[in-house]
């Protein structure tokens, strides 16, 4: 027997793709390839689902 | 007087703030957890009925008693990048770091104390009620009859989950799903179940509250479509309005559980009714900013650049 709710869990997207930035420790932000901070690439933001409230992240359940 | 950020480097809406702070001229120092004690440290002393102490992470050195704002945002686990990590690693440094945080004047966004109980959904249900909201029929429950005699009573119900999906390989989500009321409730009794009264939704509708100010977005939800995270209808969040019932609700809700940051969820009916769902004590507001265009991220630094709580 296992739990009501698991009954309806269903396979979670995998994201394949790596996020195209990365942490700038002078900056103490993310950066993109080109020096820019990613935040002024909103496409890019909404592109990876960063910045999004989804059905639990895996370390954070309260998005 | 600094702003210490707790949150992990690959939080991009926290890059959001720490570009307004830098706007603002105001100090701030980025620090996870999860990197003491190899790549940051700390000290703190009591002596002579004082106590000093100072974080380090990355070549920045900050005193506690220069911190202005703490903002609990995606902190790593303490200690979790440690060389050899363990349980009781991070319950020492945990110890450390936040019980040096608290003996500090700074102010909070959120307390730990106050975000603990704020992430259990039937405290947030009871608060709510409280506060005013209009809050749907919800059971808690371990017991089969239960769930099944208030399947009968609601005629439409949902089943999610309290505390997110579980750790699974290959992972899972827990979507909210609509159940049969002439399903088979017997493995409610395997674990405790959240069933709530099915509201059907014209739009989802997140609300942040800073402090004191308030920012909303309305997205049209699908026919049928009943978690507004899956199943995306081509809508866009869009900016709107608060009513005025619900804007006291909410101050009511962020007084009565001391919270200084939340992200309300709601489903508006056909009426128009804001419905509450939850709170999300360190819910997203990225995507409503970036999609709305509301300076949310602006007022997070604000509200942390302010003036900083009484001395104890």
């Amino acid at each position: 027997m296992q739990p009501f709710v698991l009954k309806h869990a269903i396979p979670a997207e995998r994201s394949s793709a790596s996020v195209p930035y990365a942490y700038s420790a002078v900056l103490q932000l993310n950066v993109l390839s080109d020096g820019r901070p990613a935040i002024a690439d909103h496409a890019v933001l909404l592109a990876t689902g960063t910045t999004t409230s989804t059905a639990g992240s895996k370390t954070h359940f309260d998005d | 007087m600094t702003v210490l950020i707790l949150t992990c480097r690959q939080d991009v809406t926290a890059d959001l703030v720490v570009a307004e702070l830098r706007e603002q001229g105001v100090p701030l120092v980025r620090f996870d957890p999860a990197d003491l004690p190899d790549q940051a440290g700390l000290s703190v002393e009591f002596d002579r009925g004082d106590f000093t102490g100072y974080l380090s992470t990355e070549g920045r050195l900050v005193s506690i008693h220069g911190v202005r704002s703490i903002w609990v945002r995606r902190p790593g686990r303490p200690a979790a990048h440690a060389a050899n990590p363990s349980e009781w690693l991070t319950a020492e440094c945990g110890q450390a770091l936040y019980g040096m945080l608290y003996a500090t004047t700074a102010r909070w966004m959120n307390h730990p104390a106050a975000a603990e109980p704020a992430r259990h959904k039937p405290f947030q249900l009871r608060v709510a009620q409280h506060s005013g909201f209009a809050v749907p029929s919800t059971l808690v429950t371990t017991y089969p009859r239960a769930a099944r005699d208030f399947a009968v009573q609601c005629s439409d119900i949902v089943v999610k989950s309290a505390s997110g999906p579980p750790t699974a390989d290959p992972p899972v989500t827990l979507p909210t799903t609509r159940i049969d009321p002439d399903t088979d409730f017997s493995d409610v009794a395997a674990g405790a179940t959240l069933l709530q009264r099915y509201i059907p939704k014209a739009a989802d509708i997140r609300l942040i509250c800073v402090g004191s100010e308030l920012f909303a977005a309305r997205k049209t939800a699908g026919s049928g479509q009943v978690d507004g995270r899956f199943g995306c209808h081509g809508h866009r969040w869009e900016p709107v309005d608060v009513p005025a019932r619900i804007v006291r609700s909410v101050h009511e809700y962020m007084a009565l559980t001391g919270l200084a940051y939340g992200a309300f969820d709601f489903a508006e009916d056909a009426d128009g009714l804001w419905w509450f769902l939850e709170c999300n004590q360190g819910g997203q507001f990225g995507f409503v900013e970036l999609e709305t265009g509301q300076p949310i991220a602006a007022a997070v630094a604000s509200w942390l650049a302010g003036p900083g709580a009484a001395h104890r």
